[in-house]
């Protein structure tokens, strides 16, 4: 018999660990880029293996050998910390979802809110990051990013603790678990499923609500100053976000790998698909906010509907 | 409050050309502009002295290439005015149909520029894609899809045919079709109105006294244009409509310029078929005889002026082109005071600026920052000292 | 979300970007792409270098015996060239891919054959 600490290391660094996540970030972007490609009627990622799929590797690998420029006047340690920070945060919640059964490599009680915890922490380490940059642009692409936190924060964890609520535990495998034998939340939670996507779409920072980096007006905002190396784990990191995004679309709401079948990977894997194709065609639908309306708009309406759909839910589990 | 600077150019992704904006902002609004060209100045007016009035229709092409035809229809008319001949009825409406065609291709880049600056990707590249119908359609006409190449002194060179008229009507109906979406798209869509309505106002007041010119100067309400008011080529025989809206801001200046690719097919159509047989070119002498003439046409950005004085000879004495931009850069930063950082490059776009047709030379003191502009003579003693010395 | 029908019908359509250089935009019949000359016709008048805007024509030689020297990197392929010739030497080709290696490439010359410039100076 293959002894368990094996079997632990081999799943922590083959499947469903380093090298799985790796791969599957580099796909999730391909699949990405690809869907909003073609919904604007071109053919994005082509030429770098069978259909392009090995674009995001030969990207990340091109960073990895550009120059890496320091800026005089930042912060040297955090400045050269800070993508390290990012990437590491990115992928440690990742190892809380089932991938692989019906239960994650680190589940015990409370993990869901663990993974709560890390992603404002991301969202916190984004604004200190703009700050050492000690750059104009940089300096309101952070403070955007701060603002914008703000306004998302709320509804979004009110959300993430509806399935909690109605399967009764806050850990992720406990709650897929319930699903299996009972109805899947975003039947019974429609509401509080679309309140998650929108206030994911701002987490990622993807167009409508991809203030902070704007493009065509503080040209990349708060990873103005970022180049070489650590653009390339930077981008890395936001990989490992959409995959996040997308489990915890799926794991929360639709029954992460339960199914049909008994818990699998292939089902995941699918759910995680139209998860990403359900972002990507938002992403393509609309054009940016403005911080103002972005503010305005979410405490007018999301936190109001947010706190609607949790009252209903402490009602029917009454 | 305390104000920051933040630099707008001249490299910058929401601009297509190099012109550089210094911004005071607090805290997201901004309080003061300062614009500062020529970073592309190439010297055209020097240049079209060296050359006959033949050679600089093909030099004063090049001064844009989005609103080429326009200024080759304003300096052919100037040289035709000076030579005293009259151009055959054909070639006329020939001018007509082709000046209306760039029109549409301007408009259709132009929206999907203002797109991408709102951040609309997909709109972005669902206008760019419908461009590519006018421009094979200016392809079949002239060979070339930039820089056509049509013009010249005496008419145009080459005669729109028979044959081509029907697969022309087909791609106008195809382009119709795109406009009415559009229209709908931007009169519907939240995200965009939210983006362009209210933004950017620039009250009639203020755009008759800082001389606004185009469609920046329709979207408040003023109908001024000078296919209307001062006819040239076919356009006293043409019916067609002056395009105004009365809320002053970005989102009526997207629906004045989808209404006017809605006019300029209307244009075209008419002007295929009322088109009268003919010659599309005279003979013209090569010297022009002494005088002064000035020639004003409506390009797709707005009132395009050109001043040409000659002396006798086969090459031009002076040449003086005042491009649309131009006059519209004393609005824009009348517009971009009290607005958010997020909305300048939405109001930039909103005046379609062409900073290749505006260029002028500023010379600018780094030590004490003060700026001066230098008259013809000076310049002409400072390059002939500056060329003794060499 | 005005926009989503024409989203989910371009998921089922085919790409409108054309695959350069597998796949080409059709040329049309009026494409001016670089010029060429038939040497034999040339009568040596000059218009072609007089009449061209940037200089991209030089004569050697006069007369019959003229040979031409043309720089495609100064020429603006406006096709004024062509329209004006006499002799009908000049042709437009629809050749419009022509990036160059080295910079002395970027000069054609047109010379006579041995032949033609004999039978040209007996006359």
């Amino acid at each position: 018999m293959v002894p368990e600490e094996i079997t632990a290391i081999l799943q922590v660094f083959l499947f469903p660990g380093f090298s799985f996540l790796f791969s599957l970030a580099f796909f999730v972007e391909w699949l990405d880029r690809k869907l909003v490609a073609k919904f604007q009627n071109r053919y994005g990622p082509l030429h770098v293996g069978p259909k392009g799929i090995l674009q995001p590797f030969a990207d990340f690998i091109k960073l990895l050998s550009k120059e890496d420029i320091t800026p005089a006047m930042a912060d040297r340690v955090p400045f050269i910390a800070m993508p390290l920070l990012m990437l590491t945060l990115a992928m440690t919640p990742l190892f809380c979802i089932p991938i692989n059964g019906c239960s994650a490599l680190v589940s015990f009680e409370g993990d869901l809110i663990v993974v709560m915890f890390i992603m404002t922490l991301i969202a916190l380490l984004l604004f200190a990051g703009a700050w050492v940059s000690t750059n104009r642009f940089s300096t309101v692409g952070g403070i955007r990013a701060g603002l914008q936190m703000f306004g998302y924060e709320i509804p979004l964890n009110i959300v993430m603790i509806g399935p909690a609520i109605g399967a009764g535990s806050l850990s992720i495998s406990e709650i897929i678990k319930w699903q299996s034998q009972g109805r899947w939340f975003i039947i019974t939670q429609p509401l509080g499923f679309a309140i998650l996507t929108i206030c994911l779409l701002a987490h990622l920072q993807v167009v409508p609500f991809d203030i902070p980096e704007a493009e065509t007006e503080i040209v990349s905002g708060w990873l103005v100053e970022f180049s070489g190396k650590k653009l390339a784990l930077i981008r890395l990191a936001r990989n490992f976000k959409l995959i996040l995004a997308a489990s915890l679309m799926t794991s929360l709401y639709m029954g992460g790998t339960s199914g049909l079948w008994q818990p699998n990977p292939l089902t995941y894997f699918i759910k995680l698909v139209v998860c990403v194709f359900i972002l990507s065609n938002l992403r393509a639908l609309f054009a940016r906010f403005r911080i103002d309306q972005f503010l305005a708009g979410v405490w007018r309406y999301l936190t109001p509907l947010a706190l609607l759909q949790i009252s209903i839910v402490e009602v029917l589990a009454w | 409050m305390k104000t920051i600077k933040i630099p707008f150019g001249p490299q910058h992704p929401a601009l297509e050309e190099p012109i550089n904006f210094i911004f005071e902002v607090e805290e997201e609004r901004v309080v003061n502009v300062k614009p500062r060209l020529g970073y592309i100045h190439r010297g055209i007016e020097k240049l079209a002295e060296n050359r006959t009035y033949h050679q600089n229709v093909y030099l004063i092409e090049r001064i844009c290439g989005i609103c080429s035809f326009a200024h080759t229809t304003c300096y052919t008319q100037a040289v035709e005015e000076l030579l005293g001949i009259d151009i055959p009825e054909r070639a006329k409406f020939i001018r007509t149909i082709t000046a209306e065609m760039e029109r549409v291709q301007n408009h259709y880049l132009w929206l999907g520029l203002t797109a991408k600056e709102t951040g609309f990707e997909t709109l972005f590249m669902y206008a760019w894609r419908d461009r590519e119908t006018i421009l094979e359609v200016l392809e079949m006409i002239s060979g070339k899809r930039v820089n056509y190449g049509m013009n010249t002194i005496g008419g145009v060179r080459r005669d729109i045919l028979e044959t081509m008229t029907e697969q022309i009507e087909d791609k106008l109906s195809h382009l119709e079709d795109r406009a009415q979406y559009y229209k709908k798209i931007c009169t519907k869509e939240q995200t965009i109105l939210k983006r362009t309505v209210g933004v950017g106002i620039l009250r009639p007041r203020d755009a008759l006294s800082l001389c606004a010119v185009g469609p920046t100067l329709r979207a408040s309400g003023i109908p001024r244009d000078v296919r209307a008011d001062d006819p040239y080529a076919a356009y006293d025989e043409v019916p067609f409509k002056v395009v105004t809206y009365k809320r002053c801001d970005v989102a009526s200046r997207i629906l004045v310029r989808i209404d006017e690719i809605l006019e300029s097919i209307n244009i075209i159509r008419y002007a295929l078929e009322n088109m009268p047989k003919g010659p599309i070119q005279v003979k013209v002498p090569q010297r022009v005889p002494k005088g002064e003439a000035v020639s004003q046409v409506e390009a797709p950005r707005g009132e395009n002026i050109h001043y040409l004085k000659s002396d006798g000879s086969d090459k031009p004495v002076r040449l003086k082109v005042r491009a649309p931009t131009l006059a519209n850069l004393p609005p824009l930063c009348k517009m971009l005071i009290d607005v958010n950082i997020a909305d300048i490059p939405v109001v930039i776009a909103g005046i379609d600026p062409c900073i290749a047709c505006a260029e002028r030379v500023m010379l600018v003191d780094t030590k004490t920052k003060k700026r001066r502009i230098w008259s013809g003579d000076k310049l002409w003693r400072y390059s002939c000292e500056w060329y003794r010395k060499k | 979300m005005a926009m989503e029908d024409n989203l989910i019908k371009n998921l089922i359509k085919k790409p409108i970007t054309l695959r350069f250089p597998y796949e080409r935009a059709q040329s049309v019949e009026r494409m001016r792409g670089k010029v060429t000359w038939k040497i034999e016709k040339c009568i040596g008048c000059t218009l072609c270098a007089k009449t061209c805007p940037s200089e991209a024509i030089e004569l050697i030689g006069e007369g019959r015996n003229a040979e031409i020297t043309y720089h495609v990197g100064r020429c603006l392929f406006c096709g004024e060239c062509v329209d004006i010739c006499p002799t009908k030497t000049i042709e437009t080709t629809k050749e419009f891919e022509l990036a160059f290696t080295q910079p002395k490439d970027m000069i054609l010359e047109f010379r006579r054959t041995k032949r033609d410039r004999e039978s040209s100076s007996e006359e």
